[in-house]
């Protein structure tokens, strides 16, 4: 009578099939935001590089200093050769230009680093979407051609 | 959501089970945000063992920072990840409570339902 018993019925797989694809939607979408938020950091941080090389060896140059709403001050870099540098956890330390890109460049290779692991996950999570997908479509079909009785 | 083949006794473990599951999202969430500040403090350590001994270093106290002897720094990084490192145990403490009480409820819940199965169907 209950020889399946153990075995879903293709209303319970499509069930289980439809959580796992929810749940792998949800999981691409977390590791996705991550990824940007790593991106715009790394950017973030090729800039500044970019600001430091250009700064370094120049005396009072003079810059934008931006105060926020779109406005900016003039004002003069009074030392380019010296940089103070977040370190994390709260605590920043001033180092020298050579030494602040040095630093920022560390960085931005772990980041890249970090950056390819996260889409590498985020690729063999769309490869199991993907599967999943399929079977569900599978299993819509099968249901949809379906005869009510058994031939 | 309320199912009339389900005794009220059965239903009243499955929110509770609901329940346990949300305790334990939180607590994995703080765990994990707890972990990431532990390693951000640990990497912080690092870097500032390799600076030299007279250096400049800063502290953010709000939204302004104050220079701090390197010192001081290192101390009171190491106490920051003291706390965090006890924070992270309690949870994980707390953690295995869940999982096991989770498992007896959900022991139970499956065997009184499955005692009522063959009728339901």
């Amino acid at each position: 009578m209950a020889s399946n018993e153990n075995t879903p019925t293709p209303e319970e797989e499509f069930q289980a099939l439809q959580m796992y694809l929810n749940e792998f939607n949800q999981q691409i979408e977390l590791f996705s935001r991550q990824f940007q938020m790593i991106e715009q950091a790394r950017m973030e941080m090729i800039t500044s590089v970019e600001t430091l090389k250009g700064l370094k060896g120049t005396t009072d140059a003079v810059s934008l200093l931006p105060v926020g709403g779109g406005a900016a001050i003039l004002a003069k870099v009074i030392d380019a050769d010296s940089v103070i540098v977040s370190i994390g956890a709260d605590v920043s330390v001033k180092k020298t230009n050579d030494e602040a890109v040095s630093f920022m460049g560390e960085r931005i290779t772990e980041m890249e680093a970090q950056g390819k692991r996260l889409a590498e996950t985020v690729q063999k999570l769309q490869a199991q979407a993907a599967e999943v997908s399929g079977r569900l479509e599978q299993l819509y079909r099968a249901g949809q051609g379906q005869p009510t009785g058994r031939s | 959501m309320e199912n009339p083949n389900i005794p009220p006794k059965v239903q009243q473990q499955i929110a509770q089970l609901q329940q346990m599951q949300q305790q334990m999202q939180t607590i994995l969430q703080q765990k994990s945000q707890y972990e990431m500040t532990v390693r951000e403090a640990k990497r912080a350590e690092e870097e500032l063992k390799e600076t030299k001994e007279d250096a400049e270093v800063f502290m953010s106290i709000g939204s302004v920072m104050v220079q701090q002897t390197k010192e001081y720094v290192e101390k009171s990084l190491a106490d920051k990840i003291d706390t965090l490192e006890l924070r992270i145990k309690s949870l994980e403490k707390q953690e295995k409570a869940i999982a096991t009480r989770f498992e007896q409820l959900q022991q139970q819940v499956r065997s009184s339902l499955e005692g009522r199965m063959p009728e339901a169907a």
